[in-house]
């Protein structure tokens, strides 16, 4: 069946298969994903700064465009990228699967019997008063006590000792865990999703698709089943320094079940997220909302806690200055109307800003005032949070503070217990919103199993060394010549000193004193060189 | 005492501090250039005078922000410092003998500190509530130990590759029969120290070295490695803590975010550097120059970043 160009076929994936397998090709190929990192980092990246790319493409041009075709600004999620790190995977895997086929080998076979053991690196010879059997057999002992493992030869006074495979495994380990890792990231954010969930104070928001704010980012394997558990916003607190650095920030909930039964009470704040049913819950951010109830005389047409956003804060100026800025529709009536609502929760910032020109920041509320402006006309756009006035003329403008009313047709702000018989907004109440991030990771116990075996596999394969003893004893006058050769693959010069310490002790257990065994007539030598 | 007071005290130790560190680098390049024992003995003193009053510094520091002293960029800093001349002292000196190499690590400290003083000052106050968590002590811990034994070890590398090329011009002005006085250490032609296995490098030389001007290639290369393979598994645990943090406050483990990247990117540099150092052919100065290209990455990783390249550590914190 294999025709010519399929045995070229097979060759040339042999010669992939070859390259992939040795160990420069991984190291070139962690090098590119290094590279790539680079990249990443001094470029703005779409995922992590939107703004920050389309403006280094208006700064840029004809180069910018060339990027965003490369996809240089999200190199961690492009082609290429991905491609380097499954072409590093392979190759991991296909240079740890021979090796950990020889480690296998190699710590279930026997040590290996030497031919001569007087050229290894440290050698020693004792000549001692007991029998060579009896000598192995002491040798044999204090060996396996120092963890050695240990082979007699067969019908011979020789033993072979083995000692250190935990610097291999402990890296075969190490080099494993990181193909677990992957396994961990890919399933994790595979089946997981992430997602915002504004809920006002009072208001309790309910895990399902529709309830998300904006997109909610799912992996590729997603199953589309959302918990139906409920949380319940009880009170948001914020608190300041009086720089206007951020202190802290605290959303208290109520945690509910599906059936909307109370879980337990949680509070949760940045670094401490709560978690329920797999999801895990982060505070992310925060606002205003703003209660407003517009009434035309007796009838109320809407009344609801309008969640209240804010435009980005030019340059020098404080994010707390801005005020929250929201669009009410009311549809009911005719022409339709649309407000435009501009929040200033702490009123002394505004009078402040009025009087000095200098904006000032608003961190909590005090005296909160509204700013508004009346459209009516043929409403077009259905966003809540924009309002086109193509078809609008404005009617109106004015000012309504906590706890007051104002009239629409005149923009005048009512007393207190006076009446009025057209439109009027009042505005009861000032509520805090929460934003917190609902994000399902089903991997995060795997990879953290994972980078825990990097660690475990890392430190033997660093630290540990693999150590060669061979121990034979000859008939020698009465007694016998004990001889011990022996060598490190690591960390050599510490073995000078651990194979002295072999060789006194084995000579202890055959009943000689191994620093006297040069005094006994016996020859000692260190000899230098390889082996 | 107010904490007013404490971080008056905070900030005199800090110039104390690099003043002490000034003296004892002086005293080091002149013992280096002199060979008198005395003068070792005084920048000696010197430095573990610097090195107490730096942890004066931190400690006062700490009790005037009443939280650990490691919140922003200066603190840092003068931990970073601190850390560098402790495993200078008792790693270097105290266990491979080698007393020429402190008028570096001296001026390594002096850089950090003087850079933080001057532009990363900031009075001491509470964290901003990403960094408020346990993890704080944890994370951060392991990346200062991390990088203050990365630097050290990229400090020895420098001063490895500097002498290597030393002992290579003295092997050819032999070979031409010229045998100048370089300032250099032992001089072995019969082991060219590229023989000279991983950990087999003679330390009895470094030993010896007490009376030479800076200890042989040989000694250098094996103490980088023994610095670097020490800091290597500090340094992934630094990132791991980084991660379960994250995952903690940030709602991920891993976003690519400039100093995940770039801690990612110090990481593989020295992983390839283990790796080279286990390959045949790759061993002296080769794998001298990735440790060095290591030790840039981890300078890009401390200072750019968080100084240029935009990101959620950009808080002048991490």
């Amino acid at each position: 069946m294999p025709s010519s160009p399929g045995f070229s076929l097979t060759q040339s994936v042999a010669l992939v298969w070859r390259t992939l397998r040795s160990m420069r090709t991984a190291l070139i190929l962690l090098l590119l994903l290094a590279l790539a990192a680079v990249a990443g980092s001094l470029l703005p990246q779409w995922p992590n700064s939107p703004e920050r790319v389309i403006q280094y493409q208006r700064d840029h041009g004809l180069w910018g465009t060339f990027l965003q075709r490369a996809g240089a600004f999200d190199v961690f999620g492009s082609w290429w990228f991905v491609l380097i790190t499954v072409l590093l995977f392979v190759s991991l895997v296909a240079c740890l699967i021979p090796r950990t086929r020889a480690t296998w080998r190699a710590v279930r076979q026997k040590p290996i019997q030497a031919r001569e053991i007087d050229a290894f690196k440290h050698y020693r010879e004792i000549p001692v008063s007991v029998g060579p059997d009896d000598v192995v057999e002491a040798s044999r002992r204090v060996l396996v006590r120092r963890f050695y493992r240990v082979a007699r030869a067969a019908g011979q006074p020789a033993v072979a000792a083995e000692k250190g495979a935990a610097r291999e495994v402990g890296s075969l380990l190490f080099h494993w865990a990181f193909i677990l890792l992957m396994f961990g990231v890919i399933f994790g954010k595979g089946t997981g999703f992430a997602g915002y969930a504004v809920i006002t104070e009072g208001d309790t928001w309910v895990d399902a698709r529709a309830n998300y704010d904006g997109q909610i980012r799912t992996g590729r394997f997603f199953d589309g089943a959302f918990t139906g558990i409920g949380i319940r916003l009880r009170s948001f607190e914020s608190a300041f320094r009086d720089t206007g650095q951020p202190m802290d920030f605290v959303s208290r909930v109520d945690l509910l079940d599906r059936q909307g039964n109370l879980v337990r009470q949680q509070d949760i704040r940045v670094n401490h997220p709560a978690k329920i049913e797999g999801l895990n819950i982060y505070q992310i951010n925060f606002g205003w909302a703003s209660v407003l109830e517009v009434r035309d005389g007796g009838e109320v047409l809407t009344r609801q806690a309008m969640v209240l956003d804010r435009e980005p804060a030019p340059d020098g100026v404080p994010a707390f200055a801005m005020p929250w800025y929201g669009v009410l529709k009311v549809t009911s009536v005719r022409p339709q109307m649309a407000i435009e609502v501009e929040l200033y929760p702490d009123s002394r910032a505004l009078a402040e800003q009025l009087r000095t020109g200098r904006p000032a920041a608003m961190l909590v509320a005090y005296d909160p005032v509204i700013r508004y402006t009346v459209w009516r006309g043929r409403l077009t756009d259905p966003s809540p949070t924009s309002l086109d006035t193509t078809f609008m003329r404005e009617t109106a403008r004015g000012i309504v503070g906590g706890g007051r009313t104002a009239d629409l047709t005149t923009g005048e702000q009512l007393e207190p217990g006076q009446g009025a018989d057209g439109l009027t907004i009042s505005f009861p109440d000032l509520r805090h919103y929460s934003v917190l991030q609902v994000t399902r990771d089903r991997g995060v116990p795997i990879v953290l199993a994972a980078a825990i075996l990097i660690l475990l596999g890392l430190l033997p394969a660093l630290y540990t060394s693999r150590r060669k003893v061979w121990v034979r004893a000859e008939p020698h006058g009465e007694g016998s010549m004990l001889k011990i050769g022996g060598f490190a693959l690591q960390r050599k010069p510490q073995f000078e000193a651990e194979f002295a310490k072999l060789v006194d002790a084995i000579a202890r257990a055959v009943g000689e004193d191994g620093s006297e065994a040069p005094a006994s007539g016996g020859s000692e030598k260190e000899k230098v060189g390889s082996r | 005492m107010t904490d007013l007071q404490w971080a008056r005290i905070s900030q005199d130790a800090f110039n104390a501090a690099i003043f002490s560190y000034l003296a004892a680098m002086v005293g080091y390049f002149a013992y280096l250039a002199f060979q008198r024992d005395f003068l070792w003995k005084v920048a000696r003193v010197a430095a573990i005078l610097g090195l107490s009053a730096n942890l004066i510094s931190i400690i006062t520091r700490g009790l005037a922000a009443h939280r650990v002293p490691w919140g922003n960029m200066y603190e840092y800093s003068a931990l970073l410092a601190c850390l560098v001349v402790a495993g200078y002292l008792i790693v270097v000196e105290g266990i491979y003998k080698v007393r020429s190499l402190g008028g570096f690590v001296m001026a390594f400290a002096i850089l950090t500190m003087a850079v933080a003083s001057q532009f990363f000052y900031v009075s001491p106050g509470p964290l901003v509530p990403a960094l408020n968590s346990y993890w704080i002590k944890i994370h951060v811990q392991a990346a200062i130990w991390g990088s203050s034994l990365f630097a050290l070890g990229g400090i020895v590398t420098i001063l490895y590759l500097i002498q290597d090329r030393r002992e290579r011009r003295q092997v050819d002005s032999l070979r031409g029969e010229d045998p100048a006085p370089i300032m250099g250490a032992s001089l072995n032609l019969d082991a060219p120290h590229d023989l000279v296995d991983d950990a087999g490098a003679p330390m009895s030389a470094a030993v010896a070295g007490g009376k030479k001007r800076l200890p042989s290639a040989a000694t250098l290369d094996t103490l980088a490695y023994r610095l670097i393979a020490f800091a290597f598994p500090i340094w992934t645990f630094a990132v791991i803590a980084g991660a379960i943090w994250a995952q903690e406050a940030w709602s991920r483990y891993w976003g690519w975010d400039p100093k995940e990247t770039w801690s990612f990117i110090t990481w593989v540099i020295f992983a390839g550097y283990l790796h080279a150092r286990a390959t045949a052919g790759w061993r002296g100065r080769k794998s001298a120059w990735v440790a060095l290209v290591g030790f840039v990455s981890l300078l890009i990783t401390y200072y750019a970043v968080n100084l240029w390249i935009v990101g959620l550590h950009s808080y002048k914190g991490f």
